[in-house]
């Protein structure tokens, strides 16, 4: 983990300008922005772990705990809010144990609330990763959570 | 040229609207913006109308212009400031500032109850300095139109000194500002947005955790009860408020004490300071009241009866010190000057050494004093360093050496911190650990025996690259010859094999020193574990000649006014005013102004009396607050008188020991490490029948009817001292006249061999008294300090 927040803060010139982009540029390599993250870059921008929190608490983008190996979202936009996402979201809650932003214990899924991802004829939508399940119904939310975590295991 | 409320005003390039008001006296209300601090444009009540500018401007943030048309109050600005004004009241618990008995309960301000959350009307601690208060009156706010919200946010009680109720918070952002502006340290910033957001620290860690120095700057800038000092916010209005100078570490801190029933409740830091202006530091801000007030304070003197100290009256004690010190020879009796006297206490302590028991053998009690006060003689002329503290603000490059500045002198680091926002390099020598790695550009980790060949590295690369002041050096400093051919035998590369330090790192730091001019050396204690800390201090100093000028080495000495009590002739070869000892001149006429025969013969130095003591050749001691170290055996000695304000170790030997006054008890001047003489003024009466220093040496003196010590208050002896010491002539920094010439000293390795250190850590001291030991918040804090230390990172 050290070595890759080394390598992702590393391009980077020392001005405070660079502080966004190094945040970006660790998230994306070590998928969240730890304790450990932030102390680097404070030493290396000579800006105070606190503020730097500060700053990438304003963002809604950066993260602060591990997230799961998978992520699941839930549409709560216009189009699936009619559509009973709710429902979706309350169901994918109950099965996982979690609320939207926690992951679970044995961090295999992290739980998220999107507010629209663009296609709204498909609504009520649910994503894992990168596969979007379409016109979802609260009983499906259990298998297609079910067929993810079996297919963890194998991982 | 611009117009403001239909007057017209000039204004300086660069100022605000907020500034051009408030140079021509007419007020707007403000709650964000703050003395030193950037405008920052939070709280939106400085809203002004400027004519051709749309809507309303913040004057805190709108920089003037020329021909502005500016109008600061009308109705409708009055009523927009009253609509922000009750936008912010209604997250705030608002019952005392609406309140129509608030004159009568004014006062008093009692406490009805020691509850911790603040619900308004009595319970808030900053009942008093409320400024949402002041604003609220000047709005004429009566009520607020618009539904409470309380955001129940859990009280944060868990750091030493100060409790935070964010439930008080306007988010105007002082506290986040002032510590990351001013001090540096940034240990608190606003966290989330929008509705969410608070002051934390990352991850929600303590703030002991978090990095966080306890200087108390928030609180004082907090211009609610959000934060407030835990150990004094419930004793209500103070009786009286008495500005003084801090006695805790050298850099002379301007506090204002709050007395109430006679003893020290609270303390601030005084804006108008002219050292700190409204800074402070951990100790003066919250420690003072524990250090003076403790239970055990000493309160009556002591004399040894059986084996036993036992209370006496002062007549007979001073009477037994003065028959018993009486029949001593000179060479058989020491005193030992706290580096914490008064310039008062110091100046009577040399003169009853010489007048009354006719020896030469006093010191100051530090290890640090002695190699840096003659090293100082030495380069100088005079043992004071020529820089002030206002020169390391304006420094173009500081090294700091041997000291962790922000333990020692944190309100140093705001000036240096200053210097380096005006571009300056600061560069640190010694551990990491020293300061917050954040706050310096260069840091070299190196042990004390890496000092010399640094510095030498570094005097070498000057001199030969070339790029030192040609013109100062040609015209003003000799043997620079001797110098050059001194440092031949120096090798940049050997340097980085015997202590670690690469070649580059080297360059760098003497490449921030060879293009900024002017700047500043601090050293510290530390300097004394090098085989010889008179040549680095010197070298040191030739740095300085090199870049062109002879002021900025300041000595971060371990007490508080070592350099007055040197001043005062506290010191074995000089008389007061650095007057040498072996000057016939001189010393007739000390002989003349005291009417008495001096000793001719130099003293001995500290060391030397501290080894006297242990080998039985001085019988009699006199100490008058700490300096024995624990490694001293004091067996051999026959009588030992103590100053003190709390029982110490030496009360095992002690044969009497006289209850001194702590500084916020007694009158009389210090002189800081700038040569600042400021003023010491009691907020207190002295603790039982403790009496100041300078008058306890005084009683002795009188039981001996020895002349020259009938003096009734501490500004008298003030006036003796600026008859006889050509240096001082009142308050204010002393003038140090420089030589014309100066002398560069050549690098010598000298064999000595390294003798153990004995010094005992001048870390949070006051007369002997380890202030951890009497502050239990201030010993939490020091314990996590030394636990984060041992954490590698």
């Amino acid at each position: 983990m050290k070595k890759k927040i080394e390598q992702a803060i590393k391009p980077f010139g020392k001005e405070r300008g660079n502080l966004i982009p190094i945040l970006q540029a660790v998230q994306e390599k070590c998928r969240y922005l730890s304790e450990d993250a932030i102390s680097k870059i404070a030493d290396k921008l000579k800006i105070s772990e606190h503020e730097i929190y500060g700053v990438a608490t304003f963002y809604t983008q950066f993260r602060f705990t591990k997230p799961g190996d998978h992520m699941i979202k839930v549409c709560l936009g216009t189009a699936c809010h009619v559509r009973g996402g709710a429902q979706i979201l309350d169901r994918a809650e109950k099965t996982l144990n979690i609320l939207p932003g926690e992951t679970t214990l044995d961090s295999a899924f992290s739980l998220e609330r999107v507010a629209c991802i663009g296609c709204c004829a498909l609504a009520p939508v649910m994503v894992v990763d990168d596969k979007i399940y379409p016109q979802v119904n609260s009983s499906d939310v259990g298998k297609i959570i079910a067929k993810h975590r079996s297919r963890h295991k194998k991982e | 040229m611009l117009t403001i409320d239909g007057k017209e005003v000039d204004f300086k390039e660069g100022a605000t609207v907020l500034d051009v008001a408030k140079n021509n006296g007419i007020y707007i209300p403000t709650l964000c913006a703050h003395s030193g601090l950037l405008p920052f444009g939070a709280c939106r009540l400085c809203l002004i109308k400027i004519e051709n500018m749309r809507g309303f401007p913040p004057a805190c943030t709108t920089p003037a212009a020329k021909g502005m048309k500016i109008t600061t109050n009308d109705p409708e600005l009055n009523n927009l400031r009253k609509n922000v004004l009750e936008l912010i009241l209604s997250e705030h618990p608002h019952s005392c500032i609406i309140c129509d008995q608030k004159e009568l309960c004014e006062k008093y301000n009692l406490s009805p109850t020691k509850a911790g959350r603040v619900t308004g009307c009595t319970f808030c601690p900053n009942r008093d300095h409320c400024e949402l208060k002041k604003v609220a009156e000047y709005l004429g706010i009566k009520e607020i139109n618009l539904p409470f919200t309380y955001k129940n946010l859990p009280l944060e009680r868990e750091d030493p000194f100060f409790d935070r109720d964010y439930n008080l918070c306007i988010l105007c952002g002082r506290c986040v500002r002032v510590c990351q502006e001013i001090r540096g340290i940034g240990a608190i910033s606003f966290i989330n947005r929008g509705h969410d957001t608070k002051i934390g620290t990352a991850f929600g860690k303590s703030h002991l955790d978090g990095g966080c120095q306890f200087c108390g700057a928030c609180v004082d800038a907090c211009p609610t009860g959000a934060l407030s000092a835990r150990g004094s916010k419930w004793h209500g209005v103070p009786d009286k408020v008495t500005t003084t100078t801090c006695a805790l570490c050298s850099v002379g801190c301007s506090l204002k004490l709050e007395t109430k029933w006679d003893k020290i409740m609270a303390v601030r830091p005084d804006a108008e300071g002219p050292a700190n202006q409204g800074q402070a530091c951990v100790r003066g801000r919250f420690s003072i009241p524990a250090l003076v007030n403790g239970a055990n304070r000493l309160k009556y003197p002591l004399v040894r009866r059986n084996n036993r100290l036992v209370p006496v009256t002062w007549d007979e004690a001073a009477e037994l010190a003065a028959v018993k010190l009486g029949k001593y020879l000179p060479g058989e009796t020491a005193f030992l000057a706290s580096p914490f006297l008064t310039n008062e206490a110091a100046y009577l302590l040399q003169k009853f050494a010489r007048v009354c028991l006719c020896t030469n053998n006093i010191d100051t009690a530090s290890f640090f004093s002695g190699p840096v006060i003659e090293s100082q003689i030495k380069c100088s002329g005079m043992g004071a360093g020529a820089g002030t503290i206002e020169d390391i603000a304006k420094s173009g490059w500081i090294i700091i050496i041997g000291d962790d500045l922000l333990a020692s002198h944190p309100v140093l680091t705001v000036k240096v911190n200053q210097a380096r926002k005006q571009g300056a390099a600061v560069s640190l020598i010694g551990s990491e650990r020293d300061i917050n790695s954040r706050l310096v550009d260069i840091c070299v980790s190196v042990e004390p025996s890496g000092y010399f060949p640094l510095i030498s590295g570094i005097l070498k690369i000057i001199v030969e690259k070339g790029g030192f002041d040609k013109n100062f050096v040609k015209g003003q400093c000799n043997d620079f010859d001797k110098l050059k051919s001194s440092l031949k035998n120096i090798d940049i590369r050997t340097i980085e094999e015997s202590c670690g330090i690469s070649q580059d790192l080297i360059e760098k730091l003497t490449s921030t020193i060879l293009s900024s001019g002017r700047g500043s050396i601090l050293y510290g204690p530390k300097i004394l574990e090098c085989d010889d800390p008179r040549q680095i201090i010197g070298l040191l100093f030739n740095i300085l000649l090199l870049a062109g000028s002879p002021a900025g080495l300041v000595p971060l000495s371990d007490g508080a006014n070592s350099q007055g009590v040197a001043d005062m002739g506290a010191l074995p070869n000089f008389l007061p005013g650095y007057q040498d000892i072996g000057d016939k001149n001189s010393l007739s006429v000390f002989e003349n102004i005291w009417s008495a025969d001096l000793p001719k013969k130099p003293g001995l130095n500290y060391p030397a009396i501290l080894n006297a003591v242990v080998e039985g050749s001085i019988k009699a001691l006199y100490v008058t607050g700490g300096g024995i170290p624990r490694e001293i055996s004091l067996k051999r000695l026959d009588f030992l008188v103590a100053h003190d304000i709390y029982p110490s170790p030496l009360f095992e030997t002690a044969d009497i020991v006289f209850p001194a006054a702590a500084f916020t008890e007694e009158d009389g001047t210090i002189t800081s490490l700038e040569r600042r003489v400021q003023p010491l003024c009691a907020g207190a009466n002295p603790t039982g029948m403790s009496m100041p220093d300078w008058k306890i040496i005084c009683k002795i003196a009188e039981k001996m009817n020895v002349k020259g010590f009938e003096f009734s208050n501490a500004s008298e002896v003030f006036d003796e001292i600026c008859r006889v010491n050509p240096l001082i002539s009142g308050h204010g920094i002393w003038d140090l006249k420089l030589k014309d010439e100066f002398t560069l000293i050549p690098v010598e390795k000298t064999a000595r061999p390294k003798k153990s250190i004995l010094y005992e850590k001048p870390l949070w001291r006051y007369r002997g008294v380890d202030l951890t030991e009497k502050v239990s918040d201030l010993k939490i804090m020091m314990n996590i300090e030394h636990r984060t230390s041992n954490i590698e990172r």
